[in-house]
């Protein structure tokens, strides 16, 4: 049953994006990516003259500051793109009149929101793929390459961006809103998430904020995986607690999410 | 010119009751650029600030550097986004009606620019200014400069809100304008890493950015002392380009409404 809800909405979603799709999204992501990169090009090589501040080899384990800005920029990517579809998947829903019959078929909201994450993941990673071919332009390089370090990675991102979508759709739905709540995220994200710089640099309060988001330490993995700079002891360390901290948002979320489904029920026309 | 002044009045209120009628618009105008300050602040920790090649940047006033680009840009960012909002008078229908009417089109244009330009950038200006004056030990400023280029300032971001009004009289199709606009600005006008030491190819596209030449003019007489005589060839640019953004806007509003006389319409492209 679960494995056919699955199905159809991938499906579903498949078809939606095939025929009305709005491409300026995609482009647009890419571009936000690009101007990322480019801004940590000019600021590396020109404004600074590649001068780092003595602090930031210890703080990040790696002297490539365009690797490790351009790996932030990527993930911040893949990030702002699952949220932005998974998040929205029942406001566009409720926008397109189709919420009430949703909630009238007898389906289990993990299928639903796994199925669009899945289809959303193959999406980016296309997104991804495109954005790193600008990365390498920009002086991305590969410093130590570990595959399982990279796979870890990259199902902790996917979880722990799942369970960060889930809380945002909450909010979306409660609030009714996504323009204010996904972009307030979005460039909160950028600031604590060390996108492009440690978040040892930012003051107690922001660094806790940017602790309690998982997106950070799966930042952290992915840095690690490709370009070294972290020991296996505090690799499976700052792992755990990307799965800790998914986990909770998950737990919470999928709750949450009913009771933002009903209330948005309620207020359908209001 | 009284009536004219009436017309700019009357619409500047209406935008104020169209879109400030929810205080989350205030998350929009003042977190997301304080959130993009900070990050761009935090961000200049990577690096030794002392080696930078402009002789005017220091680790002091690096802060007030910063500040100044993000201020000037909320003010140009917020006529975009206002000429982008301009674009749902079409949308719904209410264009016809202002075109019906006999209101004068440049003073609907500046009243909807004029309502964005203070309205929105208030309370990121009132921020700045509190870091401007908590670091004054840090800044060395030409009282007579500040002056005439705030005063440039000012005219410029309204025109260039003025001039992309004018622009989507013609199309309700804005999306893009976020994607030119938005981030390039950021990048190309010089708001985060000054104009001077970039590439050239990357200063032949930060020309066409007017908050380029006035964000220069405002850092050298807050951050430099430069006199307005040493800085002549950008205050001279700032002039063309006020000229040339009303000419062009003036040009625009004869066009578009010709173009609406012979296709009848007005709610669509």
């Amino acid at each position: 049953m679960e494995l056919k809800v699955l199905k159809a909405t991938i499906k579903k979603e498949f078809q939606v994006r095939l025929r009305v799709y709005p491409i300026s999204f995609m482009v647009g992501c890419i571009l936000t990516s690009f101007y990322t990169t480019f801004g940590a090009w000019l600021m590396y090589h020109y404004f600074f003259r590649r001068q780092l501040s003595d602090s930031f080899s210890g703080l990040t384990g790696t002297s490539d500051y365009m690797s490790y800005a351009i790996v932030g920029s990527l993930m911040y990517l893949f990030v702002v793109r699952t949220c932005l579809n998974v998040s929205r998947t029942l406001m566009t829903e409720l926008w397109e009149g189709t919420l009430e019959s949703l909630m009238l078929a007898p389906f289990r909201r993990v299928a639903y929101f796994l199925g669009n994450m899945l289809l959303q993941t193959i999406t980016t990673f296309g997104e991804t793929a495109i954005a790193t071919l600008i990365g390498v332009f920009f002086g991305l390089r590969i410093h130590e390459f570990n595959i399982i370090e990279f796979g870890i990675a990259v199902v902790l991102s996917l979880y722990c961006f799942f369970g960060v979508s889930l809380m945002l759709g909450c909010v979306m739905l409660y609030t009714r809103n996504t323009y204010i709540t996904q972009n307030t995220l979005f460039t909160g994200m950028f600031l604590v998430c060390g996108i492009t710089f440690p978040i040892e640099y930012l003051p107690t309060g922001l660094r806790l904020l940017g602790k309690l988001i998982p997106v950070t330490d799966c930042v952290s993995l992915m840095r690690a995986a490709l370009l070294g700079g972290m020991g296996q002891g505090q690799f499976t360390q700052t792992a755990l607690m990307a799965l800790i901290s998914g986990t909770i948002y998950i737990a919470f979320g999928m709750p949450l999410m009913k009771q933002a489904e009903r209330l948005a029920l309620e207020k359908m026309e209001g | 010119m009284r009536y004219f002044l009436k017309v700019v009045w009357a619409e500047a209120v209406k935008q104020h009751k169209n879109y400030f009628n929810n205080r989350t618009i205030y998350i929009s105008l003042f977190i997301w650029p304080l959130f993009s300050f900070l990050s761009a602040y935090y961000s200049y920790s990577a690096f030794d600030v002392e080696g930078t090649l402009v002789s005017y940047i220091n680790g002091k006033n690096i802060l007030v550097f910063l500040m100044l680009g993000y201020m000037a840009m909320s003010f140009f960012r917020s006529v975009v986004q206002s000429a982008w909002n301009f674009s749902r008078e079409r949308q719904s229908g209410t264009l016809e009606y202002i075109y019906l009417s006999t209101a004068n089109r440049l003073a609907v244009l500046m009243g909807n620019a004029l309502s964005s330009v203070f309205e929105s950038s208030i309370v990121m200006l009132i921020f700045g200014l509190l870091i401007v004056f908590s670091n004054c030990d840090s800044i060395n400023v030409n009282t007579i400069g500040v002056s005439i280029v705030l005063l440039l300032f000012i005219i410029m971001a309204l025109l260039w809100g003025v001039f992309l009004n004018a622009c989507f009289l013609y199309s309700r199709d804005t999306d893009f304008l976020f994607t030119i606009l938005e981030e390039p600005m950021e990048i190309f006008a010089g708001v985060k890493v000054p104009i001077a030491i970039f590439p050239a190819w990357a200063k032949i596209i930060s020309l066409i950015f007017p908050l380029t030449y006035v964000l220069e003019a405002l850092r050298q007489v807050l951050l430099n002392g430069a006199s307005i005589s040493s800085i002549s060839n950008t205050i001279f640019a700032c002039v063309a380009i006020i000229v040339v953004l009303l000419s062009a806007t003036l040009i625009t509003i004869v066009v578009v409404e010709k173009h609406m006389r012979k296709t009848g319409n007005v709610v669509l492209f």
